[in-house]
């Protein structure tokens, strides 16, 4: 008799717990590739057509609920999700819906990645013009950010987009390009999904072709004039990346540079065309693990990186192999500590000041554990309005390990901003889909057109259905 | 209950809490994150128990083995439903202090039910026994577990060892032939 209410207590509460679980824990707690904000969402949606987008459009506006937007969630400072916002995974909705060869133009939906892109093109010997040097993010994201890469030929991917349907706030769907709704065109790419959600998008291709890849070691003094003279001015070289030390032995000084040229003989391409999947990564994984822990660490990792560089050279790739780079090693788990990047835009000219300058601020900071800096290059391309690349830039990427904590965080902060004053005393910029590090004063100085966009983004999404923790913390 | 009933129980007890407690150490990484929290967690676990030992002693002997047991059993099924729904630092703490008591109820009683039994002769061959069944039992949660850990989340965990302390208490429940 007792036990029989046991039992009937016990399974009514054990329903109840599992039910409230599943309802506000289980599925809705996220958090993106900083790991710094894990938030509680109202709810996670899945983008499985069309339809479905504009039925969650309409019926945010009538319960009066709030949007964000996910695509691969590798932005860092939760530009993807807010708490109590119903988050929209556009990754199910990435279907390719046009594709012309002749014309060189492919039409995809936006939470395709470059790697779906890249397998369908491939066959055809066609190529992007534009993306990131992985290729695990998705169109939408991409676009929202306005990103760039190892390209030094076509700007950034703004300079690559025919035009785009918008999902609007309203619920209504309109074309956008540089002559159809054109005034939305510099505010959606570049947007951080603050402007309705893009549908689908038509980019245009360039060929596929045989590199020569070539690496050589310099000092950062040289690298300046190494780069305007030997790599922009000759036309064969394609694309470039370059690594600066953040080993104690050579911290800031030594780098390397790796150009890809156009190979002489082009019909060796079929010999590489077939596109390359993730390798073995046990051992940079390894070297990565030691420059976590030491100076030594870096000082082993900086050596074999860079004679593993070395001795690549004269090696032969295809560029859609180049545009889709190893990202395994990079992984890291721990549950204290995280690994966050942050990129830094200085003019090509201003390059050895700069690094003196932040050598100074950096030899200070014992405690900021910087685990490398990849150097690539952006031509100036100012049709975004929040554009990073204001003149010829250099564009350094950070990765920089720390702790989770509030503590850690304020850390972080405190040398970041300070990295940022010397990037701004230098006319450069920093990049926005990372963590929130910056000031607001900083923002400014960076974006001056950022009140404009704050405007327009009023103008378009009065009652702020679209949101995120980028535009919550920066506009208010 | 009687002799088996009571080591089926202890054995389904001690499968449930080695499932738990290495996971438990993976929520509360979750939840906080610094070692201080964690030994404050651990802490108060120890200290509580500390504490509730004297009086869970004479308990002990007015109210019975069997009732402390089939208590134990059934507050550490409903405890574990919370776990899932545990966001905070201070939630942990509170749930490691009614454990503390909870854990000393078990222990205190466990070892009396053996001490009662003890027939002094073969005191050492029974203990060994006793210690090989549950010992048994929670290496085989333990291992288990590790594997359904990659395909359930933690929470799934909790569940699942909830459901087995309350099998443990119903266990005892069960009208037997009284304990000899
Ligand atoms: C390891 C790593 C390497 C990187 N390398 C580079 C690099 O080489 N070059 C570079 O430029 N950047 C780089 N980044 C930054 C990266 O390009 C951006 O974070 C990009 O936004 C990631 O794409 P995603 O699919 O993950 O977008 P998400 O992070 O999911 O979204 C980014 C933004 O886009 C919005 N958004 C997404 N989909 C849509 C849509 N369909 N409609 C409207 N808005 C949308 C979101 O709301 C959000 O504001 C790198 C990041 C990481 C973590």
């Amino acid at each position: 008799m007792k036990a029989g209410l046991f039992i009937c207590v016990y399974a009514a509460l054990f329903a109840a717990s599992f039910y409230i679980y599943n309802q506000y824990y289980a599925s809705s707690t996220v958090e993106d590739a900083g790991h710094l904000l894990p938030a509680r969402v109202k709810e996670i949606e899945q983008a499985d057509g069309e339809e479905t987008l504009k039925e969650l459009v309409k019926q945010a506006n009538q319960i009066g609920s709030y949007l964000t937007i996910a695509g691969m969630q590798h932005s860092q400072g939760g530009q993807t999700y807010y708490p109590g916002a119903v988050m929209i995974d556009m990754k199910p909705f990435n279907k390719i819906i046009d594709f012309q060869p002749e014309k060189k133009e492919i039409t995809v939906q936006s939470g395709a990645t470059w790697d779906d892109i890249q397998q369908h093109i491939n066959p055809y010997g066609l190529a992007v013009k534009v993306m990131q040097s992985q290729n695990i993010f998705t169109i939408g994201g991409s676009l929202s950010v306005n990103v760039h890469g190892r390209d030094i030929r076509h700007e950034s991917l703004i300079d690559t987009v025919q035009s785009f349907r918008l999902l609007k706030p309203d619920g209504t769907v309109i074309r956008v390009s540089r002559t159809e709704n054109a005034d939305l065109f510099p505010y959606v790419i570049g947007g951080y999904g603050l402007f309705g959600i893009i549908l689908d998008v038509t980019l245009s291709l360039t060929d596929n072709e045989l590199y020569e890849k070539k690496t050589k070691e310099l000092d950062y003094r040289e690298y300046s004039r190494y780069f305007q003279e030997e790599v922009k001015e000759n036309r064969d070289f394609k694309m470039h990346l370059a690594r600066i030390s953040v080993a104690p032995s050579s911290f800031l000084r030594e780098m390397y540079v790796t150009d890809y040229t156009t190979a002489k003989d082009q019909q060796l391409l079929k010999d590489y065309e077939t596109l390359k999947k993730e390798r073995i990564v046990a051992l940079p994984k390894l070297f990565l693990g030691f420059s976590r822990y030491s100076g030594w660490g870096k000082d082993i990792f900086w050596d074999i990186q860079k004679q593993y560089m070395l001795e690549d050279n004269g090696a032969y790739e295809s560029r859609n192999n180049v545009m889709r780079s190893e990202t395994d090693f990079m992984t890291y788990e721990s549950s204290t500590k995280t690994e966050v990047l942050q990129e830094y835009f200085v003019p090509v000219d201003e390059f050895v000041g700069y690094i003196d300058d932040l050598r100074l601020v950096l030899q200070k900071e014992n405690d900021f554990n910087l685990l490398n800096i990849t150097i690539r290059y952006v031509e100036k391309s100012d049709q975004a309005v929040l554009s990073y690349a204001k003149e010829d830039m250099f564009a350094l990427v950070l990765l920089i390990n720390q702790g989770k904590s509030k503590e850690g965080v304020k850390k972080s902060e405190r040398v970041i901003r300070k990295m940022i004053d010397v990037t701004l005393k230098h006319r450069g910029s920093y990049y926005l889909p990372y963590y929130a590090f910056p000031s607001k004063e900083q923002l400014k100085t960076a974006y001056p057109r950022i009140d404009e966009f704050f405007r327009k983004k009023q103008q378009v999404d009065p009652d702020d259905r679209f949101t995120n923790h980028f535009y919550e913390e920066y506009s208010k | 209950m009687n002799y088996r009933q009571f080591v089926l129980s202890q054995s389904i007890i001690f499968m449930a809490s080695s499932m738990v407690f290495p996971f438990y150490v993976l929520l509360l990484r979750n939840v906080g994150d610094s070692y201080s929290q964690f030994g404050w967690a651990y802490g108060l676990f120890a200290l509580t128990s500390a504490l509730s030992y004297p009086v869970i002693g004479k308990w002990a002997d007015q109210s019975g083995d069997r009732t402390l047991l089939l208590f134990y059993s059934l507050a550490m099924a409903f405890i574990l439903l919370l776990f899932p729904l545990v966001t905070n630092v201070w939630q942990v703490y509170v749930l490691q202090i009614v454990m503390g008591v909870l854990g000393a109820v078990q222990k205190n009683t466990e070892k009396a039910v053996l001490a009662r039994r003890a027939d002094k002769k073969q005191v050492g061959a029974d203990m060994g026994r006793y210690h090989f069944w549950t010992s048994i039992a929670a290496a085989a949660a333990i291992i288990i577990t590790g594997y359904l850990v990659d395909f359930l989340t933690i929470a799934t965990i909790f569940y699942i060892a909830s459901l087995l302390y309350a099998w443990s208490g119903i266990v005892i429940w069960k009208k037997k032939k009284a304990f000899s």
